[in-house]
């Protein structure tokens, strides 16, 4: 467990849509440094719950504080320019502009915007096409790129806005083995740059792999929270979002051993 | 106000919507359906009304017989249209469909214009100047008075409101529309074809139009240019009704002609003004409209 | 990269080529026809100059822009008619007020998306014209305003032609100044996806009304223009939606978003709707028709280059490059390449009517 100071809380946050709770009630502590996995069934609100805090969504109930200040309710792009970055689960690239283009707006109006020309925007954006590995993709359209390219778009977007917070929503889902492993790689680095992390993920090798802890939704409540290996052999845990299969294989792995 | 003034405002609040919501009937299906703003709309209202007017004219017939005429042949000409043209944009984006539309309705004003010339028309039957009388006070002689023309207009115009609302709730052809309109890829995969449900449900609206704009021409004079202004009315009827059901674009067009009416008596030079007013209100503060969010039930 | 480039320089060298021509054209005497029809082209191109920051940048279909050149044609209207001032002044009062008009409305109304906003701000143009023609101490309601002549009639001629070829250069520069800075990529990133935007930290309210405020100053100033150009405005004739939609044609018919689009699409709507009313081809006056051909005009825009002729000729142009690339030797020549081309174009055109059907 890491003992730093504390980045990012939740107290009792909620949304309704026309009466009916997505969210309700959720606490949770972010440390910096902290690389913790966001799980549950489909429709648990895991997608909603980064929303609010990101000001994506107004928020109903509760209360959002980053580094001791209260956010609660406040603007997305004020959200972003504070240092709190978020990919989307659909990708959204800007089509009409090159891979270069798209991450350099991140840095224009990110974080570290505000002190940056176009130019040295571009830079920036450079150098963070080279930590993803989308460096040679620079000149293309965003239009003309693989989904696995466009997930590590939406990556690279998010980085060049120097956030201290990242929300990394499915950026694994739809990719194949080989390419979930360099995901996996590139999230470690981007933690060991000093990154915190709430990662939403289905791929169980993912978050087992990169979270030091994990923190289930199920119908917008809190229903565990853990180190993984805890958390994933909880049985109201495997009952709500695993199932069975997925018990029966711990099972049989942990008799192999 | 006196008592007369309010009771002949809501009479004619009444005959008003009447005629508003059969206008406004057509472009609120396409809309739901098609996802297209047809500015073509008013065009069609406009022959529609030409319709009427050379039919009574130089042929004798009555005006109320004149609207199932209208109607036949507004919808063959919107199944043309949309299988010609409109078809070509249906996955464009709205600035395309919308300019395109627009192409169109000018196409067929200046043709109208050339056919039918700029002059003002209108029909004057045996029975147009008469009219019932609800209430009369000798004494300040005045009096609350319901055109008969008005009221036939009124009485057709519901009559096919009901029409309507059962063609799409009740049929097979109204459920495939709909479900067209909520799902088009889904709908395909239930044996509708799309293109097909899409001409119709466009000759069904031009249709409507024909209707409505016969009933205008027993009402009102005209020229070729009048649709347009219909075409921004139907819009702003849909908007304060709620898009997507036959019930919300009667209550749109009550609540629209009230506006109309209560602004005439106040300030007539600023009757569309206040409309369009209270539209930018109204998106911005419940987009969904007075009934709030359906569809064509 | 390299091609887009050349791409583009010879977009500018064209263009630089257009802006000589029609700078010395007045030295080699022009008609009052011919003066009359530039001046009006380029306060068109004005228009759509305005038109493609929103429309063409931004992604937000404003059909409602006439209210901009209105209250500029009106400010300009009423401070030298009732308050005496000189002419040059007013230009910019007209394009501030309706920079002001459209930040106020834009607040709301930016709110919107789609065929809301498209309507909202039609509803917007609507209303403005009924209040202008109602408030008659200030307007002259109906009856409209007569502004003096500026004389002699070739002082005149000229003094409008430049004053209208400066704003078209002063247009193009506006959004090339833009569009390479944040503002400018702020508005592409709303335009590809609002909800991105936001989450990279782009105010995007701040950054449409700003793009609504710098349209509504284009088009007002081009309103200001016309108003004294005129010599009479009323507000059926300068609130006329048909303007609005002139400009958004010849943006499109150019290609949106881009510097040249709303200049190339002026140029030919101009040309195409000058050369039909006046040719009277096959003896057929078709002047009477004008507005018909315009509407077809548009139709055929709309299916067939939807993404503007600049694009369709550059795609066109290099379509004809690569075919004669490989083709060895011997044949090469112009009228070869050319053959190429025209097919390259027809192929474009055959995919681009089949792009959104059902």
């Amino acid at each position: 467990m890491s003992h730093n100071e504390i980045i990012l809380t939740t107290e009792r946050a909620g949304k309704t849509f026309g009466g009916l709770a997505a969210v309700s009630k959720v606490d949770l502590t972010l440390r910096r440094g902290d690389v913790i996995g966001l799980i549950g069934p489909n429709g648990a609100g895991k997608t909603t719950f980064v929303n609010i805090i990101t000001g994506m969504l107004p928020i109903s109930a509760g209360k959002v504080t980053y580094r001791g200040q209260d956010i609660t309710g406040w603007p997305a792009y004020r959200v972003a320019r504070l240092g709190i970055a978020r990919t989307f689960q659909v990708v959204k690239p800007f089509r009409n502009m090159t891979v270069r283009e798209n991450v350099a707006v991140g840095a224009m109006y990110g974080a570290g915007g505000a002190r940056r020309s176009t130019r040295e925007a571009l830079r920036r954006a450079d150098e963070v096409l080279e930590f993803v590995g989308l460096l040679d993709q620079r000149e293309r359209h965003a239009e003309q790129l693989t989904l696995a390219w466009l997930k590590r778009l939406e990556l690279a977007k998010a980085l060049a806005m120097e956030p201290e917070v990242l929300f990394l929503d499915e950026v694994m889902a739809g990719l194949n083995p080989k390419e979930i492993e360099a995901a996996m790689d590139l999230v470690r680095q981007i933690n060991q740059r000093g990154i915190t992390l709430l990662i939403i993920e289905h791929v169980m090798k993912a978050i087992i792999g990169v979270c030091q802890n994990v923190f289930v939704l199920h119908y917008g409540q809190k229903l565990a929270e853990g180190r993984p290996e805890e958390v994933l052999r909880d049985p109201k845990v495997i009952e709500a979002y695993l199932g069975k299969k997925y018990a029966e294989q711990l099972e049989a792995r942990d008799a192999e051993n | 106000m006196s008592g007369i003034l309010i009771g002949q405002s809501a009479i004619n609040v009444l005959l008003l919507s009447g005629v508003l919501t059969i206008a406004a009937l057509g472009f609120s299906i396409v809309w739901g359906v098609m996802n297209i703003i047809n500015l073509v709309h008013g065009a069609a209202i406009m022959l529609g009304a030409y319709v009427t007017f050379i039919a009574f004219t130089f042929a004798g017939i009555d005006p109320f017989l004149t609207i199932p005429i209208s109607m036949v042949l507004l919808f063959g000409l919107g199944y043309l249209i949309q299988r010609n043209i409109i078809n070509y944009v249906m996955r464009a984006p709205m600035l395309t469909t919308f300019l395109l539309t627009f192409g169109l309705e000018i196409i067929i004003i200046n043709l109208a214009q050339f056919f039918f010339k700029s002059d003002l028309r209108a029909i004057t039957t045996g029975y147009s100047g008469s009219s019932l009388t609800l209430y009369a006070d000798p004494a300040a002689n005045s009096s609350i008075e319901v055109p008969y023309i008005k009221l036939g207009a009124l009485i057709v115009a519901l009559l096919l409101t009901l029409l309507t609302h059962l063609l799409m709730s009740r049929t097979r052809l109204g459920r495939a529309i709909r479900s067209t309109g909520m799902d088009k890829d889904a709908a395909q995969l239930t044996g509708a074809r799309i293109s097909t449900i899409y001409a119709l449900t466009f000759a069904i609206s031009a249709g409507l139009a024909g209707a409505a704009g016969s009933l205008i021409a027993m009402t009102q004079s005209f020229q070729p240019g009048f649709g347009g202004t219909y075409t921004l009315y139907a819009f702003v009827i849909v908007v304060l009704g709620g898009l997507g059901s036959v019930p919300a674009v009667f209550l749109g067009a009550l609540a629209f002609s009230l506006i109309t009416v209560l602004t005439g008596l106040w300030q007539p030079g600023l009757t569309q003004a206040a409309a369009f007013a209270l539209l930018v209100i109204m998106l911005v503060v419940r987009p969904s409209g007075i009934a709030g969010k359906a569809f064509y039930q | 990269m390299r091609e887009a480039l050349r791409q583009n320089r010879n977009v500018v060298i064209v263009g630089l080529i257009g802006l000589g021509i029609f700078a010395l054209l007045p030295l080699f005497g022009l008609s009052g026809f011919a003066y009359r029809t530039l001046t009006s082209m380029f306060l068109l191109i004005v228009t759509a100059q305005g038109w493609n920051l929103i429309g063409g940048y931004t992604g937000y279909a404003a059909f409602g822009n006439v209210a901009f050149f209105g209250l500029g044609a009106y400010a300009t209207g009423i401070l030298m008619y009732r308050h005496g001032w000189s002419f040059l002044p007013t230009i910019l009062v007209g394009g501030l007020v309706a920079a002001g008009y459209a930040a106020l409305i834009g607040l709301p109304v930016l709110r919107l998306r789609g065929h809301y906003f498209a309507i909202a701000t039609l509803g917007v143009a609507e209303a403005t014209r009924e209040i202008v023609a109602w408030w008659t101490p200030v307007t002259d309601g109906a009856a409209g305003i007569s502004l003096p002549f500026l004389k002699p009639i070739t002082l005149a001629q000229n003094f409008f032609y430049y004053l209208a070829l400066g704003m078209v250069i002063f247009g193009a520069f506006l959004t090339w100044f833009i569009i390479r800075r944040k503002l400018g990529y702020s508005w592409i990133a709303i335009r590809a996806d609002e909800d991105a935007a936001k989450m990279l930290g782009i105010n995007t309210t701040v950054s449409k009304v700003i793009a609504y405020a710098l349209t509504a100053f284009l088009v007002g100033i081009a309103g200001s223009v016309y108003a004294y150009y005129n010599s009479f405005i009323a507000p059926e004739e300068v609130f006329k939606i048909d303007r609005t939609l002139q400009a958004i044609l010849a943006v499109v018919l150019g290609g949106a978003g881009t510097i040249a689009g709303p200049i190339a699409g002026g140029v030919l709507f101009q040309l195409v709707s000058t050369f039909l009313i006046f040719s009277k081809p096959f003896g057929i006056d078709l002047g009477q028709f004008h507005v018909t051909i315009m509407g077809i005009f548009i139709v055929l825009v709309i299916i067939f280059t939807p993404r503007g002729v600049i694009d369709l000729v550059t795609r066109s142009a290099r379509e004809a490059r690569r075919v004669h690339a490989d083709q060895a030797g011997g044949r090469r020549s112009t009228w070869t390449f050319l053959k190429d081309g025209a097919r390259a174009t027809r192929l474009i055109l055959a995919q681009n009517r089949q792009q959104f059907k059902i």
